[in-house]
């Protein structure tokens, strides 16, 4: 039990409250008791008074009573009327004896003692308590009252001696001794003492309650009784009944103490249950439910609990499935079958078996979608989902994204086959009945990869080529992947090589047919690459059109080839450059008025640029191609048309283009004889053509005499290639030009 | 007129005197069962055998107070149907009848003037005085009056007793002659006044 737990402070507090209430009830029982004490030792004291007041009257009338009884005698009577001084005190004497008195005295009825028991002390004097005296004589009665003589208490009475009328008067005196304190201390309870003097020291004994009380006395002497209560005395009962309290506040605060932890236990026992079933769920462990057999509050709690712990558990599953599955097909997506992967790749390390996947990609899936419309497109998607499950029941298949899906599979065998067959069928929606084909890139472990990343990569780039080489089927080529590699660090390298000046450009020769002369100078780039070495512009210029840098590429060339121009004409030597622009270029509508800025710049006739588009450029857009093509012409530039014969450009396009020049593609060209009769056809066709529409034609790829002889032959204006020769640094082309000679 | 009456009072055919005399206490009551008494200055009167009587009834002596002159014998006649016992410690009589019942034999002789106190020793409340005086001029008061009649002419003191009285009124010297009527008034506590 941690200090800070439930059960502990609940403890804390209880015994708090109880020690603050019972020390509450012992002080106030204390003060109670207290008042109590002082309350009923004040009217002891009080009482005691009264008691001592009473004792002493009660005992000067006793004696009063006993002297009148004792001078009604009539011996004495006799004596005192008519015997001699020394008679009367000797019967004074015997008489006072028989009471018990200390001191007799005989009065006349002057008030002048004649005769006294204390050896004539007071003879032929006044009585020395005159005003008893007077009290006793104006009634012929008796008196009493407390005296000091010889510095003791006294209790004198004085009667009349009647004969039947008073004939003198007899006083007795008593001592206030022992007895008479024993008396009111037995009543009272009380320890008493009489006092002529002040009673100091006695008095102010802390360890009594002290009372002086002042006698009435009859002759102004001052007598005091000392009345005192023992304190611990009166304390006994309070002091008990504070023993008592006491034991009982400490046997409730153990109670209560017990009492607590039991309760705090039905609470925090049930408390720690939750706590601990909150836990599980924290950690995600929903199979153990909370078990509390209570029906009160923490009860129901647990049942919330419980609740809660199914819910949670069935929404982490939903969420767990949506986050590893494709939304559309309901299959796993690519995290789910990278980890299914990588699970396969570990059981089959293990096993020293093969694992591996097929990634599948419909072909012209965009097509479909935008003809047919994206509806249809999920459909069919759904349908591609619900073949391949049926054809792989017991396999993963993942929709990757988009087009893309992918099938894990223990090996290669049977694989393709099995994925035609599933797409034999037309797949049927709605009216329309369309024919799926699907390009597969297959990879496997051992052989290809050992990680289910890698494995993923290369089944992609197998996919890859298998669509390249509309194939269908692909697997991985080891070694394709290096490739690839390379292609990614040259496509981030390339934003550098301009500013590094690692482009260069070399020209190759456009020869007149029928004169030999050199008329144009083909610029062509060549990048030199700090690792790679020197590379062709077929190896970058797609990655550069991949990546949006083309432009600048062009740009660059433009105005290197313009300059070279202006430098060689400065030079003597009257060339036409041709550049090479790519279909990417066409869409930058700034490229005209850049180009009309360069040429201006450099003093050259624009009619001294030509500028080579490839058929296919210009049918990618054909009508916007024109477009920009009449621009370019309209500012007097001249324009080719690249690779003549791959495009399948119309007639009509043709017709419409504002062109100047037929490139003939070398494809054609290459293994051009007088027997290879279709390359031969199509070349003279094709020159008859562009000369009947007015143009220009030119054979690139020219790389042995005889297909320059053939070209000859058909008339050709212009040829290129490796048989005059092969794309030369700017000052190299110069000289060749200058020797003014073919190879 | 006046004198006319004067003679008349003066020639009533007395031999003496007459003393009227007024007791009255302090607060100008009258005092009854006061003992007037004059006794004659510078002479002897002759004693008289005379006898008199202190009865007892009802548990009291009847009279309270009874005046006899020197030598009277006093007879203590019992009518009660308990004893007496008769007591004083006077010391101008000092004697005693031991309980009795009926008459005692002998009466008891004042010889000596004075007041004796008597008292019953077994009746505490009895209590009675003779009064001794040595004159036969002596009366008791009724309602604070007395009279002592047929008074020889001559200088006499007067004097006052009574049982409460505090201090005894100072007595009075007075010369009366034959036939004369003399008033006098003792105030008890007071100096007396001549009228």
């Amino acid at each position: 039990m941690s200090a800070r737990s439930f059960q502990a402070r609940l403890l804390y507090l209880l015994i708090a409250v109880l020690a603050i209430a019972e020390t509450g009830t012992l002080v106030s029982v204390h003060y109670a008791g207290q008042r109590a004490i002082k309350r009923t030792v004040d009217d002891e004291l009080s009482v005691g008074t009264r008691v001592f007041d009473r004792v002493l009257e009660m005992r000067a009338r006793t004696l009063a009573d006993q002297l009148r009884v004792l001078v009604s005698d009539f011996a004495f009577r006799d004596t005192i009327a008519i015997a001699d001084l020394k008679t009367i005190t000797s019967a004074l004497e015997n008489h006072g004896k028989r009471i018990g008195a200390d001191v007799v005295v005989l009065i006349d009825l002057d008030g002048n003692v004649k005769t006294d028991t204390v050896r004539g002390r007071w003879q032929g004097k006044p009585f020395p308590f005159a005003t008893m005296f007077r009290q006793a004589d104006d009634r012929a009665g008796d008196a009493s009252a407390t005296v000091t003589f010889a510095g003791q208490p006294y209790q004198f009475v004085i009667v009349p001696v009647l004969a039947p009328r008073p004939i003198a008067y007899i006083a007795a005196g008593f001592a206030i001794d022992e007895r008479v304190l024993a008396d009111v201390a037995r009543v009272s309870s009380l320890d008493v003492s009489i006092w002529t003097s002040p009673p100091r020291g006695r008095a102010t004994n802390p360890d009594f309650a002290s009372l002086v009380h002042p006698l009435r006395t009859g002759d102004g002497s001052r007598v005091n009784a000392l009345l005192q209560r023992s304190l611990a005395e009166a304390r006994k009962p309070f002091t008990l009944l504070e023993q008592q309290i006491f034991a009982l506040s400490a046997i409730v605060l153990i109670a209560a103490v017990f009492a607590a932890v039991l309760f705090a236990r039905t609470v925090s026992r049930p408390l720690q249950v939750l706590a601990a079933g909150a836990g599980r769920i924290g950690r995600g462990e929903y199979e153990q439910p909370v078990v509390l057999k209570q029906e009160d509050e923490l009860g129901q709690l647990a049942g919330a609990f419980n609740s809660m712990q199914s819910a949670i558990a069935a929404r982490e599953e939903q969420i767990m499935f949506q986050a590893t599955h494709d939304s559309l097909t309901g299959l796993p997506n690519r995290k789910l079958f990278l980890d299914r992967m990588a699970a396969a790749i570990a059981a089959a390390k293990r096993t020293r078996g093969t694992a591996g996947m097929v990634m599948m990609d419909v072909d012209r899936f965009k097509e479909i979608n935008d003809t047919l419309g994206h509806q249809f497109g999920d459909q069919l998607l759904i349908e591609i989902g619900r073949r391949l499950t049926q054809t792989f029941p017991n396999g993963t298949i993942a929709r990757l994204g988009g087009d893309e899906f992918a099938v894990l599979i223990d090996h290669e065998r049977d694989v393709t086959e099995r994925v035609e067959a599933a797409f034999e069928q037309p797949v049927v929606l709605g009216d329309v009945s369309i024919d799926v084909n699907a390009s597969l890139g297959i990879a496997t472990y051992p052989e290809h990869a050992d990680d289910a990343g890698t494995l993923l990569r290369r089944a992609d780039v197998a996919m890859y080529d298998a669509k390249r080489n509309q194939s269908g089927v692909a697997v991985y080529d080891l070694g394709r992947d290096e490739h690839s590699v390379r292609r990614l660090s040259l496509m981030t390298d390339l934003r550098q090589a301009i500013a590094r000046d690692e482009l260069e450009l070399y020209f190759q020769p456009k020869v007149d047919v029928r004169t030999e002369q050199v008329l144009h100078a083909e610029a062509l780039v060549r990048w030199n690459h700090t690792a790679h070495g020197v590379m062709r512009p077929d190896e970058f210029i797609p990655l550069a059109e991949q990546s949006g840098r083309i432009g600048l590429i062009t740009k660059w060339v433009i105005r290197k080839a313009i300059a070279q121009c202006a430098a060689w004409r400065a030079d003597g030597l009257d060339l036409t450059v041709a550049v090479n622009l790519s279909a990417l270029d066409l869409f930058d509508s700034e490229l005209p008025t850049f180009i009309s800025g360069l040429l201006s710049e450099a003093g050259l006739p624009p009619e001294k640029l030509l500028l080579e588009i490839t058929e296919s450029a210009i049918m990618k857009d054909a009508a916007y191609a024109q477009k920009v093509l009449r621009d370019l012409k309209r500012r007097g530039m001249c324009l080719a048309i690249d690779d003549f014969g791959t495009g399948y450009s119309s007639l009509a396009h043709l017709k419409r283009l504002p062109v100047d020049e037929l490139k003939i593609d070398k494809s054609f060209v290459l293994n051009l004889s007088e027997k290879a009769s279709d390359d031969l056809v199509i070349v003279r066709s094709t020159i008859e053509l562009g000369h009947n529409m007015g143009l220009t034609v030119i054979a690139e790829g020219v790389e042995s005499a005889e297909a320059w002889r053939v070209l000859k032959d058909l008339g050709c204006d212009m040829a290129q290639g490796y048989f005059m020769s092969a794309p030369l640094p700017a000052s190299k082309f110069r000289d060749w030009v200058l020797r003014g000679r073919l190879r | 007129m006046v004198r006319f009456l004067l003679a008349l009072i003066v020639a009533t055919p007395l031999l003496g005197a007459t003393l009227t005399v007024r007791v009255s206490d302090a607060r100008g009551r009258a005092v009854s069962d006061a003992v007037v008494y004059a006794l004659p200055e510078g002479r002897q009167l002759p004693l008289e055998k005379k006898t008199a009587m202190m009865d007892q009834k009802n548990r009291m002596f009847i009279p309270h107070v009874l005046a006899v002159q020197t030598g009277t014998s006093v007879n203590f006649p019992n009518n009660d149907d308990v004893r007496h016992h008769v007591y004083s410690f006077s010391p101008a009589k000092t004697f005693q009848l031991p309980l009795y019942k009926g008459t005692p034999a002998n009466p008891e002789v004042f010889d000596r003037a004075g007041v004796v106190t008597l008292g019953c020793n077994i009746h505490d409340q009895m209590s009675a005085f003779i009064v001794v005086v040595d004159t036969p001029y002596f009366a008791k008061t009724v309602n604070g009056a007395a009279e002592l009649a047929d008074v020889d002419a001559g200088r006499y003191t007067v004097h006052v007793w009574y049982p409460d009285m505090r201090t005894e009124p100072r007595p009075r010297s007075i010369a009366v002659t034959a036939g004369e009527r003399v008033s006098l008034t003792f105030v008890a506590g007071r100096p007396n006044v001549r009228p």
